[in-house]
């Protein structure tokens, strides 16, 4: 039977396992930095960072606080990352879907990269002290539906073995299930609610890997199709938006719920168009690298009940 | 169909159409002198693919009561797979306005070819005795005007300051 908690005693061994791997990887010349995470200041935490020199590797960390994606690092925030050769990286099973993502749509070359893959029990809610247990009420949700413990195609992966996994209720499937059974016009109060709250800081833009258009639309004011102030209309105009262009693109790896200081259920919507094409059109996005999205292809037989 | 007939609500109906086919199609109505509602506003586009889901929604916050979106047929694209783009992409965006609580009656989407004036006319007829019955589409107006304080009147001192002026 499966236990109640998620055994992260792993996490050491997977930290040691990442930390030899940088070194080895930087002495020898094969990577010019790598991408990880090392402890924050406040207790438990920790943060991305990116390490070139081998003699900083023991700064690298895995823990249950090790929940930022970091493919960002590779694409828009890649100021600090060495323009030269390959670059490592450290990858939990979602954060790999969205480099998988990545290299579909051409942002990244899997021969410029090196994964180093986490076996990956959870980690913690964004809401939740960083000192705190990982339990199945402290875990991120993400983690409650998660189908990639182990990530797969990495060029390393840490020789530790992933520990019988709690079998979690999925939040986000619930809700979903919960929204879809209410009628149009309670979802829309719902919705709007939530949009309401929206102070438009584009903190969920940023941390998105997908989000990497030189000029959003939503900033455009020629013409203007989305109004930029934070206020209902358009703040309902900039999420239909957010989710219509990462519908098929997006594979969950809810930065931007994490992110969002307004707790705006963000990845819902995500989650409801990655339910949808994979209804509609039998894909998910993140399994493998596909030059196509669901929405940039075709078939002469798709589904047109709905028009006339 | 009784043109001469009063309503009390005559809705607002925006019309996607793509230039090659619908549009053709609707002008066929036109020169064929077939009679269909005027509450429809035709906006022409090259293609359906060049229709973009935010036009859509810009139109429902401009005050669209319905919306049109119509193409060729499939096979039939002047860009050769422009509509076959543009059936998935709706297909998807449908399912997105659906969860966020708009009723999908008021948008309808169709293939009109040039030859189908007919069809045209159906089609828009459709939809806006449809619409017509549903009544105005309030909830993007609503949203617009809850941004200006002075949107709804809707405490005494403001209603007696109106009547006042
Ligand atoms: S979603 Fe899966 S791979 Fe990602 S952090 Fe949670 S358990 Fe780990
Ligand atoms: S992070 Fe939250 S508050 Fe900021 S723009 Fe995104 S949804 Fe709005």
């Amino acid at each position: 039977m499966s236990t109640r908690v998620p055994d992260t005693s792993i996490y050491f061994a997977v930290t040691e396992g990442i930390r030899a791997e940088a070194n080895r990887l930087l002495s020898a010349g094969e990577v010019t930095a790598i991408v990880g995470y090392t402890t924050g200041r406040r207790t438990g935490s920790s943060q991305p960072i990116i390490v070139t020199d081998a003699d900083d590797t023991a700064r690298l960390c895995f823990s249950v606080t090790s929940v930022n994606n970091l493919a960002v690092y590779l694409t828009k925030a890649k100021k600090e990352i060495p323009k030269n050769g390959k670059i490592g990286i450290v990858v939990k099973g979602c954060d790999l879907k969205a480099l998988v993502g990545l290299m579909g749509e051409s942002q990244l070359k899997r021969e410029e990269l090196y994964l180093i893959g986490v076996p990956c029990v959870g980690v913690l809610a964004s809401t939740v002290q960083p000192s705190t247990e990982l339990t199945a009420e402290t875990i991120a949700p993400k983690c409650r539906e998660c189908d990639a413990h182990l990530p797969s195609g990495c060029d390393f992966l840490p020789d530790v073995a992933l520990p019988p996994l709690p079998q979690l209720d999925g939040k986000y499937t619930a809700e979903i299930a919960r929204l879809e059974a209410l009628t149009p016009a309670e979802r829309w109060v719902y919705w709007k609610e939530q949009f309401a709250k929206c102070i438009k800081c584009y903190a969920c833009r940023q941390v998105c890997p997908f989000c990497f258009c030189e000029q959003c639309l939503c900033d455009r004011n020629k013409p203007q199709m989305v109004d930029t102030t934070p206020r209902p209309s358009g703040n309902t105009a900039w999420h239909i938006v957010r989710a219509m262009h990462l519908a098929g693109r997006c594979a969950g790896c809810a930065e931007c719920e994490r992110v969002c200081p307004m707790d705006i259920p963000l990845n819902l919507l995500n989650r409801k168009m990655a339910k949808e094409l994979k209804e509609l059109f039998d894909y998910e996005a993140g399994l493998e690298v596909n030059d196509k999205g669901p929405l940039t292809m075709f078939t002469e037989k798709d589904d047109q009940s709905f028009i006339k | 169909m009784n043109h001469t007939t009063q309503h009390s609500f005559e809705p607002k109906i925006i019309a996607f159409v793509c230039t090659w086919c619908t549009y053709a199609g609707a002008d066929l109505a036109g020169t064929s002198r077939m009679q269909y509602p005027a509450n429809v506003r035709v906006l022409k586009f090259p293609c359906t693919g060049r229709i973009d889901p935010v036009f859509i929604l810009k139109a429902f916050q401009q005050g669209a009561d319905g919306v049109l979106v119509s193409g060729c047929h499939p096979g039939d694209c002047h860009y050769i797979a422009g509509n076959f783009h543009a059936r998935r992409r709706f297909a998807a965006f449908r399912k997105l306005l659906e969860f966020i609580g708009v009723d999908l009656n008021r948008l309808q989407f169709s293939w009109v070819s040039a030859a189908e004036g007919g069809k045209w006319v159906e089609v828009v007829t459709d939809l806006t005795e449809k619409v017509r019955a549903m009544g105005p589409m309030v909830e993007f107006k609503e949203l617009a005007l809850e941004e200006q304080w002075s949107g709804v009147i809707d405490t005494p001192e403001l209603k007696e300051a109106y009547n006042a002026i």
